[in-house]
């Protein structure tokens, strides 16, 4: 028995949020932020072994204060991506000889690198990504959680499935590492969903490259030094700050074995696309995994309590200004309590608070960057002119990437907004006849993310459940905040490909199966 | 102490007197017993006014009893009945004329002017009343809006019923002053849409725009308003309201005013602390009333703690509870006369350590006030009055069927299985109920 075995690591359960109504809890994170503005802006480098780059080319401000810089990033060229996917392999390798429970333990620690920072980490995804405080704090508590769970369950997975045995024969089942994972992460959970395609790759043993947004490279560095930090080898673990550019490179490059990319669906398809190539010398098939986008909807059936029903679609709507890819997005509400709903999410949206995330009295921060705010500035244009909108709150700071949330509706049929995926603090509503005129206009969209039901009768839950293809659905509650380990989270349908995060199935999609079988039997003579 | 349960016990007498309720009690032990049972009829009250009809409202019974793993007879009955409307139609007018039942045991009337005969004749019985206005949650400025135009037209109701009450030396006089007969209990959570548990100066600010002429007409018709305390979400914040009005200048002098000390908070001694330094610091005439409860949110608490990985903020253990509201007792007696104190409770023994108590300390017994929930305290009540004490029975107010709605969800969802209620129904013996915890 190894050391490493010694250490087996106790029951998982998720990081605990800070308790924010707590003045105390309050005052260190605001503490933690001024000590952070005090060094920033980060620098961030192309990081291949033990090999810096230089920090200079992507410029990460801050969505509220654009004039501050958070981060100076490097671009990885090439170049950079051969050297890196090469390095990954090798070390790689040695990676994946070592005992899948000493893994464990680095990123356990790796894990604990992160809860000793979680305070400053939470106030860099502040500035970084607006990301109000509530949900930057969340980010920090579900990466520790994608490390503590996937580093239990890669322990589990090394010991196998049992096979059915007979005399004479013995059978044995063994998922190894398939080799280099690229992983593609989006600048939503900056922290978060980096480290848990990265750690889902690392703790099944092989080595990763990582292509971060290119608007939170500052929060991808601290991911990567957490990890080096705690013991994954400089190697195993390239950082490739970059474009496109970059990430396209990474995803073509023969070397790379499976891909996990976490963002847009006309990213995610063209990474498919170009993954189904088999160039000359590669020796194998791209695998993967992509989380893309949605249209998720909330159902209101007549019997819902809207008093939970009401801040529980605000929630889901509006918090980090409906910047989740799990976010409500389209409201079908019975036609009988149509007109309470409606009038009662309106007089909401009139009292939410747009302002800077770093202000705990904040509803809507702003969105990620310019582009955005121009893209959700024209669908709320369109809202208008196509339909009516219905409430909107557009107080709100004059500097920074604001948007007003807004509620609209009476939008045609053909509205593309009934159908593309806004991003940004914007819902719609209808009334529907019924619950089963509510499931056909889910089922008619090409997305199958999150979707909600309020309802308090069994049997429509039942039904609905049964019914929706929907990857998560979320029944008389909030539709975003997937908990590690307590609600795997991924879309089916045009939504994503591969099995859900923070679930008992991710790990399978970085390892392939081998079975040896063999012949005990020597001259009738069994040997078991 | 042991004298004072004995008699509190025998004047609860018997329930016989009361068929009804003596079903009802049943209903409740009942229900008591089987979590899920629980919780199926709790949803079905809940839905209730939700309902399309009484063929939905039979519909949504065959699927709340259909979630059960062992339903008792009568609802196995009823399940298999629920497949034709006729059936369904059935169940459904005998669960809205049961959810009305109900609902007149725990609802005083469906508005302060419908409840007046029934306050007027509590109060004739020598109880007082404190009137809770039952409405949907506030997620709106105009919900906020409503709530507080209702809360002024029912102190207005209140006021001018009173009048006509008999004279009660006991119930409208302490040892400090005049008590008024009229006494309102408010929710800061209706009177603003913006409770933010992360920011308790936004809701404090927007609620105070409504407190404020609320705390002004009850001092104009000398009226008692009470701020009742809510979930730890809103705590902060109420607890910050009440003491920045109430120190505003033109307060100082009224109206009678009080707030909430829920004893299952681990941090309760530490919030008596603030308030009764807070209450040496700006005394002020009439003194703050505290109120000292165990708290109605437990399974919330509970619940939402351990979702969140957070140390549970209530005691989980009940005789912990229990010794931490006889402490809070004896630091709030001792307290007067900067504070009026007024105990919550229907545990026996709680109620009767209080009495025997403030009598140890030399305090009349007009000097402490005692207060039980309509439909769960009746009895006590009852027998309080009888023995001489000032009590006060919290009265909700409003619709029957969705008022009902409201009260399952926020009241008797949380009404711990261990009430007095069931102690007694099940034969426990008074040395049992008088033990110290």
């Amino acid at each position: 028995m190894t050391a490493a075995q010694r250490v087996e690591p106790g029951t998982f359960s998720n990081e605990p949020v800070l308790e924010l109504r707590r003045a105390s809890d309050r005052e260190a994170l605001l503490e933690a932020l001024s000590e952070l503005d005090a060094r920033l802006p980060l620098t961030v480098p192309v990081l291949i072994g033990r090999d810096r780059g230089v920090g200079e080319g992507i410029e990460s401000t801050d969505p509220a204060t654009p004039s501050r810089l958070v981060a100076s990033a490097g671009i990885a060229a090439g170049a950079d991506v051969e050297a890196a996917v090469e390095r990954a392999a090798e070390s790689g390798a040695g990676w994946a000889r070592r005992p899948a429970s000493e893994r464990a333990a680095i990123l356990i620690e790796a894990a604990a690198n992160l809860r000793r920072d979680r305070l400053e980490l939470a106030a860099l995804a502040v500035r970084e990504c607006a990301k109000p405080w509530a949900e930057a704090d969340a980010d920090v508590c579900e990466a520790i959680d994608f490390l503590e769970y996937y580093a239990r369950g890669a322990i589990a997975l090394e010991r196998g499935p049992g096979l059915l045995q007979v005399p004479g024969e013995r059978n044995e089942m063994r998922y190894a590492a398939r080799g280099v994972v690229a992983v593609i992460s989006p600048w939503n959970f900056p922290l978060a969903i980096p480290t848990g395609m990265v750690a889902a790759g690392l703790a099944t043993g092989n080595g990763v490259v990582l292509k971060p947004a290119e608007q939170s490279p500052g929060c991808a560095l601290r991911v990567v030094e957490a990890l080096h930090r705690a013991g994954v080898p400089a190697d195993a673990l390239a950082l490739l700050p970059g474009y496109g550019e970059t990430g396209r490179a990474l995803v073509t490059h023969p070397g790379v074995q499976t891909i996990a990319f976490t963002g847009s669906s006309a990213v995610g398809l063209e990474i498919l696309r170009t993954a189904a190539e088999t160039p000359e010398g590669q020796r194998h098939v791209k695998r993967v995994v992509a989380e893309m986008g949605g249209k998720n909807c909330v159902i209101v059936d007549a019997d819902a309590d809207l008093d939970e029903a009401v801040p529980d679609v605000i929630q889901s709507a509006f918090a980090y200004a409906g910047q989740k890819c799990s976010a409500c997005a389209r409201v079908l509400v019975h036609e009988r309590v149509a007109e309470a709903l409606i009038g009662r999410l309106a007089g909401v949206i009139e009292t939410l608070t747009v302002d800077r995330p770093d202000r705990f009295d904040t509803d809507v921060p702003p969105v990620i960057e310019q582009e955005a705010k121009q893209r959700v500035d024209r669908y709320r244009e369109l809202a208008a002119s196509e339909g009516r909108v219905i409430a909107t709150q557009e107080r709100m700071p004059d500097e920074g990437w604001f948007c007003a949330p807004t509620l609209a509706g009476e939008l045609p049929e053909s509205s593309p907004l009934l159908r593309e995926e806004v991003f940004g603090p914007l819902i719609t509503v209808e009334p529907v006849g019924s619950v089963e005129a509510a499931c056909e206009a889910v089922e008619s969209l090409p997305f199958a993310l999150t979707g909600g039901l309020f309802s308090r009768d069994p049997a429509t839950v039942a039904a609905v459940g049964d019914r929706l293809r929907t990857g998560n659905l979320y029944v008389n509650r909030q539709i975003t905040g997937a908990m590690v380990g307590r609600q795997p989270f991924g879309g089916n349908g045009l939504s994503g490909v591969g099995s859900q995060a923070g679930g008992p199935d991710y790990l399978h999609q970085f390892v392939e199966p081998r079975v040896i079988s063999e012949n005990t039997m020597r001259h009738g003579l069994v040997v078991d | 102490m042991r004298e004072v349960g004995e008699r509190l016990a025998r004047g609860s007498g018997t329930s016989l007197r009361h068929p009804f309720r003596a079903l009802d009690d049943r209903a409740l032990n009942l229900t008591s017993h089987d979590r899920d049972l629980r919780a199926a009829l709790f949803r079905l009250v809940d839905v209730t006014p939700a309902c399309r009809d009484v063929d939905d409202l039979g519909r949504h019974l065959a699927g709340l009893a259909g979630e059960l793993a062992d339903p008792p007879a009568p609802l196995d009955a009823a399940m298999r009945i629920a497949h034709t409307k006729a059936g369904r139609v059935a169940l459904g007018s005998a669960v809205a004329a049961g959810v009305r039942h109900m609902a007149h045991r725990f609802i005083a009337g469906d508005s302060p002017r419908a409840a007046r005969a029934e306050l007027r004749r509590l109060w004739k019985g020598g109880i007082a009343s404190t009137v809770d206005l039952l409405g949907e949650a506030t997620v709106t400025a105009a919900e906020a809006d409503r709530y507080r135009d209702r809360c002024t037209e029912a102190l207005g109701e209140l006021v001018a019923a009173a009048r006509r009450w008999p004279a009660n030396n006991l119930l409208e006089r302490d040892s400090l002053g005049p008590l008024p007969r009229a006494n309102l209990s408010v929710k800061v959570t209706a009177l603003t849409p913006l409770l933010r548990p992360a920011a308790p100066e936004r809701g404090v600010a927007d609620a105070a725009e409504r407190l404020r002429p609320l705390l002004r007409r009850a001092r104009e018709l000398d009226a008692h308003l009470h701020i009742d305390m809510e979930a730890l979400d809103s705590v902060e914040t109420t607890l910050a309201l009440i003491l920045d009005l109430l120190s505003e200048e033109e307060f100082r002098e009224g109206p009678s005013a009080g707030l909430v000390l829920q004893a299952y908070l681990r941090e309760s001694p530490a919030q008596l602390e603030r308030i009764l330094a807070w209450a040496e610091r700006r005394p002020r005439r009439p003194p703050l009333v505290v109120r000292l409860v165990k708290g109605a949110y437990w399974d919330h608490e509970v619940a939402e703690a351990r979702q969140r990985g957070w140390s549970v903020p209530v005691f989980t253990d009940k005789a912990e509870c229990d010794r931490n509201f006889e402490t809070l007792t004896a630091r709030l007696l001792d307290a007067r006369p900067a504070v009026r104190v007024a105990v919550g409770s229907h545990n026996l023994r709680s109620v009767s350590y209080a009495i025997a108590r403030n009598r140890l300390a030399g305090g009349g017994d007009g000097d402490l006030e005692l207060q039980v929930l309509r439909g769960l305290g009746d009895d006590l009540a009852t027998s309080l009055a009888a023995a001489g004490l000032r009590v006060r029975v919290y009265s909700p107010v409003g619709d029957l069927v969705a008022g009902m709605a409201y009260l399952v969800r926020r009241l008797l969802e949380n009404t711990s299985n261990e009430s007095f209620l069931l102690a007694r129904s099940e034969g426990a013996s008074l040395d049992e109920q008088l033990a110290p915890p």
